[in-house]
């Protein structure tokens, strides 16, 4: 394999590389990058055994051929050589890399192209567009709420629900819920509800466009994704995903409705003296008005008073500082609504005007 | 006035040693890891005075100590000896922290009518400890946690040293600053590069001077602690706070039905003392000795707090069925371990019905605890009230 290409360009694919990979391993194949260069184009793939990458970029080939190369020391390299094109040629079980302008070259282990995995692959008919943009909001809506605790599995991933007229999204931790329903009118195929790891996820909200559309595939084991040049494959979470429904209050009696940015700031300024393991913090309302409040042991309080539209009784409601937190962060709405019917039971947060998308959180005992 | 204990047992894993081989007894003793890593875990007084001293390698032991006897770990006979005597702590009070499994805090407080003036009761309660399990303990009384902890280390073994209310602040100056517990290796290095010498010295700080030395959390804690105040070494919420009940039978028993009626009513006992005191707890350890003394205990942690008795007594009947062999039982015990408080409790969005129902239960109970606890007369559970006769009478009897 030998062939020259803009480094730039190449370093932008390998970095993207190096997020798929988890490993950091000289000695496992799935710490390398798999390079393959055939008709003036080359074939990067990436894996860490559950998320697969795959994409292509023009290059000029020489000697057609493939191997894989540690990607981290790959992309070390790339990153500290100047701009420009670049050269890179096997020699033997070595793979030697040199700026085209500099007396500057590095050579770099391989381990076989034939010894890395066999990634998942589906027919390109299988696949269904969705716009790009729909598409990260709802990931952006919900992925934060993902559980990270493993012994419940489950919910360590992104529901994806096929609905009658659209996708849903749904993300829970058990305390906490995030839900997107996007209305699609563009004609989805059928397909049973899957439970998405976060990564990938992640990795479309980050390196998507906003434009043009997504494509998706599911089967029974993996969820594939295509945009530009690349694909992703992911395996799916097995598991029953709780029963979210049943959790999202059906009507709920108060309204409090107030300013995202304003709230925001000052529940981060209340936060100085949250409890670290409960970070219980105090909302206390009153006509129009809502005090923010927190206390950590005796060390200190923190307390601001915001003005509202609220027209329930006087009432305290506690909640995990990160779980009111995090929705507000995310929302794109200037003017926030949240709803309750008891103090105890789940609050509704969602934008104001209503939108696609809603936050349940589960309050906190308050003494 | 609040009074506090703090119990240590003197060389606790050397003392159970001697106690186990008492021809070791007047020999440097040394217990810990063997093998060429292994350090010293506790060591007698005896080997102390050749410079001995716990967390030292053993290599370094044997150097300093040729003679020394060396002894490998053997925690399950110290656990064993440990729940012994802190059962005798939680006779003198319900209010018993188990700092470590040589360590204790007691709050005595309101205990005079039963126990005598504080030093009476401690000189008490080391008679019971050595008279019951053979060991030494010292004991440091103060109207705080922290300076009893203090006080417990200045005169060891067998020592007992009592701090009265107000004397704190002056038994604190009397301390070189390395009895500063809590303030370690880095702090105490800090303190001489600041040139800051002696206890009255860092007395003489303010506040702010400290807090710029030491950060926030630092030097709010070396201000309360060179005045004798407790700068929370338990936290509000103790690491490990537990609550138990235990019965010793007349006769052996020997059917599980009297066994599961006991729990019961222990169960009940702990969710209202629990319930009183506002926390909440996951772990239930039941305990069972038989004829020949020989106890053995069980524990079981779940997930999510208990929420009524009901689910107390479902774990404890859980260890009934795992470690009840059909011997006859002369004492079992149950115990809520980890207690904390409720202050915080997240609950779940997804409430399951059971979950659902055992929160009205509880509130139930509350209400029949409380009412009893305020002599409205009592409310029991049917299984629990005694026939009259050897077997139970049938309701038409009763009337």
């Amino acid at each position: 394999m030998k062939f020259t290409c803009d480094k730039s360009a190449f370093q932008k694919e390998i970095s993207f590389a190096q997020e798929i990979i988890s490993s950091k391993s000289a000695v496992s194949v799935v710490s390398n990058v798999y390079l393959e260069a055939q008709d003036n184009t080359l074939l990067i793939r990436a894996t860490d055994i559950k998320l697969g990458f795959e994409t292509r970029m023009p290059v000029e080939v020489q000697e057609p051929g493939g191997s894989t190369v540690f990607c981290d020391k790959l992309g070390g390299i790339l990153a500290s050589i100047p701009d420009g094109t670049i050269e890179i040629d096997q020699k033997d079980s070595r793979v030697v890399i040199k700026p085209t302008f500099k007396k500057a070259q590095f050579s770099l282990k391989t381990i076989a192209s034939d010894q890395f995995p066999q990634l998942p692959d589906i027919d390109d008919s299988a696949y269904f567009p969705v716009p790009s943009a729909d598409f990260k909001a709802m990931i952006a809506q919900t992925v934060f709420a993902v559980s990270d605790d493993e012994t419940r599995y489950f919910m360590n991933g992104v529901y994806l629900e096929r609905a009658e007229d659209g996708l849903v999204m749904v993300a829970t931790d058990g305390r906490r819920l995030a839900f997107y329903k996007k209305a699609l009118t563009d004609s989805l195929p059928l397909f049973k509800s899957v439970i998405v790891p976060p990564k990938v996820l992640s990795l479309i909200l980050k390196r998507c466009p906003d434009e043009g559309q997504i494509f998706l595939a599911i089967n029974d084991k993996n969820l594939f994704v295509k945009f530009g040049m690349y694909k992703m494959s992911t395996i799916l979470i097995e598991g029953q995903f709780p029963n979210y429904q049943k959790v999202i209050p059906e009507s709920q009696q108060y309204e409090l409705r107030f300013k995202r940015s304003e709230f925001l700031e000052a529940l981060r300024r209340v936060s100085i003296f949250v409890e670290q393991k409960s970070r219980r913090t105090f909302f206390s309302l009153a006509q129009d008005k809502v005090v923010l409040s927190s206390e950590e042991g005796d060390i200190g309080t923190a307390r601001e008073e915001l003005s509202c539209a609220y027209e329930g009784p006087e009432a305290v409601i506690a909640m995990n500082y990160r779980y009111i937190e995090e929705p507000l962060r995310y929302m794109d709405s200037d003017d926030v609504t949240l709803r309750f019917t008891e103090t105890g039971r789940a609050v509704t947060v969602s934008p104001e005007p209503a939108g696609d998308y809603f936050h349940v959180l589960m309050p906190m005992q308050v003494d | 006035m609040p009074v506090y204990f703090h119990i240590d047992l003197d060389a606790f894993f050397a003392s159970a040693e001697v106690l186990d081989r008492p021809e070791l007894a007047g020999q440097p003793v040394i217990v810990g890891g063997s093998g060429r890593r292994g350090v010293v875990s506790t060591c007698s007084y005896e080997a102390r005075a050749f410079g001995v001293h716990s967390a030292m390698p053993i290599a370094e032991a044997r150097r300093l100590c040729p003679q020394g006897v060396y002894l490998p770990v053997r925690m399950e006979r110290y656990a064993h000896l440990s729940s012994q005597v802190m059962s005798i702590f939680e006779d003198f009070t319900p209010d018993v922290i188990r700092v470590s499994i040589d360590e204790a805090n007691l709050d005595m407080t309101g205990t005079e009518k039963l126990w005598g003036q504080p030093a009476e009761a401690a000189a008490l309660l080391k008679t019971r400890v050595r008279t019951d399990t053979g060991l030494s303990v010292s004991i440091g009384i103060a109207p705080n946690r922290y300076v009893a902890k203090i006080a417990s280390g200045v005169r060891k073994p067998d020592g007992l040293v009592e701090v009265p209310a107000g004397g704190e602040e002056g038994f604190m100056l009397g301390l070189p600053l390395d009895k500063i517990w809590g303030a370690g290796p880095k702090t105490q290095a800090r303190l001489a590069e600041l040139g800051i010498e002696d206890m009255a010295r860092l007395r003489s700080l303010s506040a702010q001077t400290l807090e710029a030395a030491f950060g926030r959390a630092g030097g709010a804690f070396l201000y309360k602690a060179c005045r004798g105040q407790d700068p929370g070494i338990y936290g509000s919420e103790p690491k490990s706070r537990s609550i138990s009940t235990e019965t010793t039978f007349e006769r052996d028993v020997r059917d599980r039905e009297t066994l599961e009626s006991v729990l019961l009513g222990m169960t009940e006992e702990l969710a209202a003392r629990m319930y009183h005191d506002g926390h909440s707890s996951r772990t239930v350890v039941l305990k069972l000795r038989d004829g020949s003394f020989d106890t053995q205990s069980a524990r079981e942690t779940r997930d999510g707090p208990f929420i009524s008795s009901r689910d107390i007594y479902e774990g404890a009947l859980d260890l009934l069925r795992k470690k009840w062999d059909g011997r006859p039982v002369r004492l079992i015990g149950l115990g809520l371990a980890q207690l904390g408080c409720q202050g915080g409790h997240q609950d779940s969005l997804f409430e399951d019905d059971a979950t659902r129902r055992a929160h009205k239960a509880a509130a139930v109970e509350k209400a029949v605890f409380d009412a009893t606890r305020r002599g409205l007369g009592t409310i029991t559970r049917a299984r629990l009230v005694k026939p009259k006769r050897e077997h139970p009478a049938a309701p038409d009897d009763e009337a």
